[in-house]
């Protein structure tokens, strides 16, 4: 059935995105960007005509959120969504209030067009599509001369109702979604950074040189660079310091996995999952092939189907709770909050999101130069990397909520070493 | 032309001094007409507070202070916690600036609640200021005619808005189905013979079945998907 988007329009939260309307503030934002640079500097009029067209075939993204009684749920938006310019903020908390109601923002800055979004509505495969979609139609507007070729979302299609399903529920197993316990990791400390502030730095290598040094160790990209990002953290946070009590915990690295490429569905909506690393790092002689060995062997066990089954069907299991679910939504908010601060946030020392390589269609590519990708950083998450691809650009971001570069200093000499040629970019939060 | 730091053997392309791995100096020349690839930090002015804001705040509450200080030492003389009037409608002017003015809320939605409060505000005044041996009105002046009053008002703005308003309606029907259901209160009240003058209630009653009717006459969709949004488990 296809819905055309209209007043009767409504979407009820995904599995997933229930959790982060209640669990986000200033500071835990639960918003992330990508973004993209064009060759050409952006036209905010025509940016804006083309979300316009684009935004009727996404009637999933033109909601706003509003309370029932048991949950909260996506309503149409009839208000206008307006692009705006790029400020200093990186994945700052987005205010509905200030934004129309919508819950996400596009903005724009010389050649470059980001889009950030409030994780509720959408994950990163989610995000690219409609980013796609509106760089399509907006080089469409400045006069080029460009095919879709099936590989990007046009105006003219319409919406399906896959696209708005929430696919973790369909895949859930009532007999697979036995909850383990976990321990709390260990925490990138560091000097906060003032007013809500987030760091972003941002290292280019060649895309080619980067597959290559994956492969020599017989690894997939995302298995180098978490195995890469572990090793960091334990040269510069704990080698010789595993005598103090809070460099006992185990650094665990989340890494978000993609459920549409294990599973058969299209959906727009969240429908990822993730695998952890875990080790204790409290030794003074941890070689770096050692963390590959049991960064290979945990992203083989956590991959598999039954425990992305089980990931999946534990967090389902909980939102079927039929206590919870019929409990009203202003005590359920309560209970989501202490719930995700006893355990959620505080299970993860970082957070490393490879969103991929980007596909656009050939008569596109020569308008586009590269892409960046990036998440918020809070409290207890001070370091976040994500991971974004296009073409020969393999870029890397950190974002980090504190003062101190110290691991993104030694990933990136970490490449220089081995002679490969990386190009920064910062916002220089550190100067102000 | 792109800059480099000999310490981290980077390059990067920007006009700032220093390397945003290690704060060496970058070896470079700036270029010329660079536009930076993030925007330079705009310091966030710290909302401060207008000085009418200051004093009226200052002012409430001295005022409140001093009408509790002087009510209990009084009290032998006059057992009455009478101050709880000014300060009730001390709050409720706070109220109704902050939330009913100055928010954006759903306009319905502040609506009610201002109604709620204000009738909750004026049975306490009644009951403070109620003395049993005046003339032969045995009844509440507050439950008699201003509950039923003030809801039926209510339930008449909020049909007025989703009648000019006509695009966003929906959005307004749950505040009018919730007002429409509290104004079977005086009703029952009625019944319970809290409510001696039955007139006013009489009118707010059918106001309200009047209102009920009409939308589920003729807007019954919008008030089943509107239950069906609010009440999904």
């Amino acid at each position: 059935m296809n819905k055309e988007s209209s007043y009767d329009t409504w979407f009820r939260l995904d599995n997933s995105g229930k959790i982060f309307p209640e669990v986000s503030n200033h500071r835990e934002t639960n918003v992330f960007r990508v973004a993209v640079t064009l060759t050409e500097k952006v036209d905010k009029d025509l940016l804006q005509l083309a979300l316009d067209a684009i935004l009727s075939r996404y009637p999933m993204f033109k909601v706003k959120l509003k309370k029932g009684m048991f949950w909260s749920y996506f309503d149409y938006n009839s208000r206008p969504f307006v692009v705006e310019e790029l400020k200093h903020y990186v994945c700052g908390e987005i205010n509905p209030r200030k934004n129309n109601g919508y819950l996400f923002r596009v903005m724009y800055r010389n050649t470059d067009v980001i889009i950030e979004m409030f994780h509720s509505l959408a994950d990163g495969a989610g995000v690219i599509m409609l980013l796609k979609a509106i760089i399509f139609e907006y080089l469409v507007l400045t006069g080029k001369d460009i095919k879709p070729d099936n590989l990007v979302p046009t105006k003219y299609e319409r919406p399906s109702m896959e696209e708005y399903e929430d696919a973790n529920s369909k895949f859930y197993d009532r007999k697979n979604k036995k909850h383990i316990p976990e321990k709390r990791a260990y925490r990138i400390k560091g000097t906060p950074l003032s007013e809500d502030l987030t760091g972003l730095i941002s290292g280019t290598i060649s895309t080619k040189k980067m597959l290559e040094i994956a492969r020599a160790k017989d690894l997939t990209v995302t298995e180098y660079l978490t195995a890469l990002m572990m090793y960091t953290i334990y040269v510069t946070q704990i080698q010789y310091r595993g005598h103090i009590k809070s460099n006992q915990a185990p650094v665990k690295i989340f890494v978000p996995v993609n459920l549409r490429k294990h599973f058969p569905s299209n959906t727009l909506r969240n429908f990822s999952n993730f695998v952890k690393t875990n080790m204790v790092m409290a030794k003074d002689d941890i070689s770096f092939e050692e963390i590959i060995t049991l960064v290979k062997e945990q992203f083989e066990k956590g991959m598999t189907k039954t425990e992305l089954i089980r990931k999946m069907s534990e967090n389902v299991a909980f939102e079927k709770n039929v206590f919870l679910r019929f409990t009203p939504y202003f005590l359920k908010k309560y209970a989501l909050k202490i719930g995700y601060n006893m355990l959620g946030m505080k299970l993860n020392t970082m957070s490393l999101t490879n969103i991929g390589k980007i596909d656009f269609p050939e008569s596109m590519q020569p308008y586009i130069y590269d892409v960046t990708a990036g998440v918020y950083s809070g409290k207890f998450n001070t370091l976040n990397c994500s991971i974004m691809s296009y073409q020969d650009r393999f870029k890397i971001t950190f974002t980090r909520s504190i003062v101190e570069t110290k691991i993104e200093r030694e990933f990136f000499r970490h490449f220089t070493n081995l002679g490969v040629e990386v190009e920064i970019e910062s916002n220089y939060v550190e100067e102000y | 032309m792109m800059k480099y730091c000999d310490k981290c053997k980077i390059k990067i392309n920007t006009n700032n001094k220093y390397c945003p791995l290690c704060q060496q100096v970058l070896e470079g020349e700036n270029t010329k007409g660079l536009i930076e690839k993030y925007p330079e930090y705009v310091s966030v002015n710290r909302k401060i507070y207008p000085l009418t804001k200051k004093v009226i705040m200052f002012a409430t509450i001295l005022s409140i202070i001093i009408l509790l200080v002087i009510n209990l030492a009084t009290l032998d003389e006059n057992p009455e916690l009478w101050s709880l009037i000014p300060i009730g409608s001390i709050f409720y002017f706070w109220i109704v600036i902050s939330f009913g003015v100055l928010s954006r809320e759903n306009i319905a939605f502040r609506l009610v609640i201002l109604t709620f409060l204000l009738i909750a505000l004026l049975i306490l005044i009644d009951e403070l200021s109620y003395v049993a041996s005046e003339v032969n009105y045995l009844g509440r002046w507050s439950y008699d005619y201003l509950m039923p009053f003030l809801l039926a008002s209510c339930n008449l703005a909020i049909s007025s808005i989703i009648l000019i308003k006509r695009i966003d309606y929906r959005d307004y029907i749950i505040y009018l189905l919730t007002i429409v259901f509290l104004s079977l209160a005086p009703i029952i009240l009625v019944f319970l013979d809290i409510i001696v003058v039955n007139w006013p209630a009489m009118v707010a009653f059918g106001l309200a079945i009047f209102i009920l009717l009409f939308i589920i006459f003729f807007f019954p969709k919008s008030i089943k998907d509107e239950i069906k949004k609010r009440f999904h488990a």
